[in-house]
């Protein structure tokens, strides 16, 4: 064994340091290990000396040109080792010690057992002692020596682990072989040596192979000797490391997909709100570039009336843990401001308020006006039903006011709740849209003809005319009251009376155009003179009074000596007229 | 009288001018007839804004006016405006639900359509 265990045993703490170029060789060396720390401990595993082992911790002694005097301090001051460095830095005592494991031992067995820290300056460990301590108990690096063509001359307890071969295996074999066979193929061992004695250093980092085969990431460092008889090679086992960065890499890989390909725009925070990214999908759709949104930059972007509230909400959402908004973005392409739910929440699982915070902006615009709509249209057919039964409540009073008897009553007002609906049923088939005058004269009159109207009798003609929808009821009721009366008494009841309904139009393509329709009766023989009945009926009120009234029409009846004659001038709409 | 008539017997609005603005001229003849049984001078009905402005313009004495919210294709607010700058009390009857008024005038009495003339009476009766 070229290491033997020491009877002290020294525990190492590492953390990384910087290099520091011609150091003594005990402090490059546990530089390379990453050692900043070293304590020494006795038989009894009790501490016996702690070494901060940086270069302003060293104490030189002697006169210039002569040599050197070397002390390891303790934190405290107190000199754990000496040494008598014969050439500056040289890493010649490494490779001694290293090459010779007999010499080691031999000295091993001078070694001190007395308390070093108690008699510093009398047998405590010297700096040499002190390396090869570290060398053997460095379990967790892999420590060998090389010659110059890779052949192992030394292999320290933390190879052995690492790697898998025992000492007594490997020395004096091919030092190459913790190389993979690509590495090996693409001749890396030789290039890293080559390296090596070039620069006096080589680092890498690789995938080894161990005995058993299986592989591990190692980060290496390889050394030439002064003596040009080989190297030092240390290597750790960084494969936690290694997957532990992967592991962060792609979820990392992850989280930029995710966040640069949803629709959302994503942003990054601190919680105060001032932002320190944004996915590119913010910088598309804002147009403010990602540097301008730095900050409270971003703000640009938000509709001036809502930035106070968006402000303000992160201050509410360091209490809640939650930031919640709705507020209006700019849209770069077309200056429209649309609005956006934006979300945060702290990175983390310890939901720290003072780290940064993720969140996202979702496009709810559209679904606000949805909303919106159905609000104004549920409100909208609530004012229709109401006033629907208004209407039914008022063609019941006049219905009662003008009948003679129960049996007129029911017959007049069950036949206007049928006007009424089936004018209903066309605007619903429209939509409240506008009606076309012939369907609505057509729908009434065929209504009225289950009576037994022969063919030929009545006419119908005029060009297309659309009537307001706020108008189609009124003049639906009217139309029925005077085909009730013409089934009744007039044309559609005698058998030479005829009945024309003809229409016209007036006034310019534009504002005002008006249908002038014409009900014309002839033929009829009238049960009286005048032909004028004795009392206004609902039908009368309707057409000279409701009509004006409400749909700015003019009107005038006349029961003339052949038939009732009614003229309706009533506004339709400038436009949309259908065809027929 | 009819059969829904309000209780005639109490003339609660005696002598008062009620402006009536409703463009159903159904409905507003009604109205105008069930307050004209409660004692009142009708003022109108007037179907639309155009017409309730001037008839509001043109009364020296108005009491009291019931709008109806939605007259066609406008809203009944300006009424509403020039009514209570001038003092006038109103009553709202509507189809409409109460977010639809604006809040300047979400302290007026609202009726929903259609609108209950006793109730009317009763609720008038006990504000005068």
């Amino acid at each position: 064994m070229p290491f033997d265990r020491p009877s002290h045993r020294a525990q190492l703490a590492a953390s990384r340091r910087h290099e520091d170029a011609g150091r003594p060789a005990v402090q490059e060396c546990l530089d390379q290990l990453g050692i900043r720390r070293a304590i020494v401990l006795n038989h009894s595993g009790q501490q016996s000396a702690a070494a901060e082992l940086s270069p302003d911790r060293e104490e030189r002694t002697g006169g210039a040109g002569g040599p050197k005097r070397r002390h390891l301090l303790t934190p405290n001051g107190m000199r754990v080792g000496t040494s008598v460095l014969r050439h500056d830095c040289s890493s010649e005592g490494v490779s001694d010690r290293l090459r010779s494991p007999s010499g080691l031992q031999a000295k091993r067995r001078q070694q001190v057992t007395d308390d070093p820290v108690s008699r510093p300056e009398r047998g405590a460990p010297s700096s040499d002692e002190m390396l090869r301590l570290l060398v053997e108990s460095a379990t967790d690096f892999a420590i060998m020596a090389l010659d110059r063509q890779g052949v192992v001359t030394s292999w320290n307890v933390g190879a052995e682990r690492l790697l898998g071969y025992a000492a007594d295996e490997i020395v004096g074999r091919d030092g190459d072989i913790v190389f993979t066979p690509e590495d090996r193929a693409a001749m890396a061992p030789q290039k890293e040596r080559e390296e090596g004695r070039a620069r006096g250093r080589a680092e890498d980092e690789r995938w080894h192979v161990r005995k058993d085969s299986s592989r591990f990431w190692g980060s290496g460092s390889i050394m030439p000797l002064a003596d040009g008889s080989g190297f030092v090679k240390i290597l750790r086992d960084l494969t936690k490391r290694r997957n532990a960065e992967e592991q962060l890499r792609k979820s990392e890989e992850l989280f930029r997909l995710l966040a640069t390909n949803i629709p959302q725009l994503v942003f990054r925070t601190r919680g105060t709100g001032e932002r320190n990214w944004g996915s590119p999908q913010w910088i598309v759709f804002t147009g403010v570039t990602f540097e301008q949104s730095l900050g409270f930059g971003w703000l640009d972007a938000v509709h001036p009336d809502d930035r106070n509230v968006t402000v303000a909400g992160w201050t509410q959402a360091r209490t809640t843990g939650e930031y919640y908004i709705e507020h209006r973005i700019r849209q770069a392409k077309d200056g429209e401001y649309r609005w956006h739910q934006t979300r945060a929440k702290p990175l983390g699982l310890a939901q720290d308020m003072d780290s940064d915070w993720v969140g996202t902006s979702t496009d709810v615009h559209d679904m606000r006006g949805l909303q919106e709509r159905q609000k104004v249209l549920l409100a909208e057919l609530q004012h229709r039903t109401r006033n629907l039964l208004a209407v039914v409540q008022s063609i019941a009073r006049q219905t009662i006011r003008t009948s003679g008897s129960t049996d007129q009553l029911a017959t007049e007002f069950e036949g206007r709740l049928r006007a009424l609906s089936r004018v209903q049923g066309l605007l619903a088939r429209v939509d409240h849209g506008a009606i076309d005058l012939r369907e609505l004269i057509e729908l009434e009159l065929t209504a009225h003809g289950d009576g037994g109207v022969e063919p030929g009798k009545v006419t119908i003609d005029g060009p297309p005319a659309m009537l307001p929808p706020s108008s189609a009821q009124t003049f639906a009721l009217a139309i029925h009251e005077l085909a009730t009366n013409a089934l009744k008494y007039g044309a559609l009841r005698q058998p030479a009376g005829r009945l024309d309904i003809l229409w016209g139009l007036e006034g310019a393509n534009g504002s005002k155009r008006r249908a002038v329709l014409d009900w014309r009766e002839s033929g009829v023989q009238m049960p009286d003179g005048s032909g004028r009945p004795a009392r206004k009926g609902y039908g009368s009120e309707l057409i000279e009074r409701a009509l004006p009234y409400q749909l700015n029409a003019k009107t005038c009846l006349e029961f003339g000596p052949d038939g009732v004659r009614c003229r309706i001038a009533t506004e339709i709409e400038s436009h949309g007229a259908v065809d027929g | 009288m009819g059969l829904w008539m309000a209780d005639a017997a109490r003339r609660v609005l005696e002598g008062r001018h009620v402006l009536v603005v409703e463009d159903e001229y159904m409905i507003a003849v009604d109205l105008a007839r069930a307050l004209a049984d409660l004692g009142a001078t009708v003022i109108g009905p007037a179907a639309s804004v155009a017409d309730a402005l001037a008839l509001v313009a043109g009364e020296s004495a108005l009491d009291l006016a019931i709008l109806d919210v939605n007259l066609g294709v406008e809203k009944v607010f300006p009424v509403a405006h020039d009514l209570r700058a001038r003092g006038v009390p109103f009553i709202f009857a509507t189809g409409y639900d109460q977010w639809l008024v604006p809040s300047a005038y979400a302290d007026a009495p609202r009726f929903d359509k259609p609108v209950d003339t006793r109730a009317l009476a009763r609720a008038l009766s006990t504000s005068e």
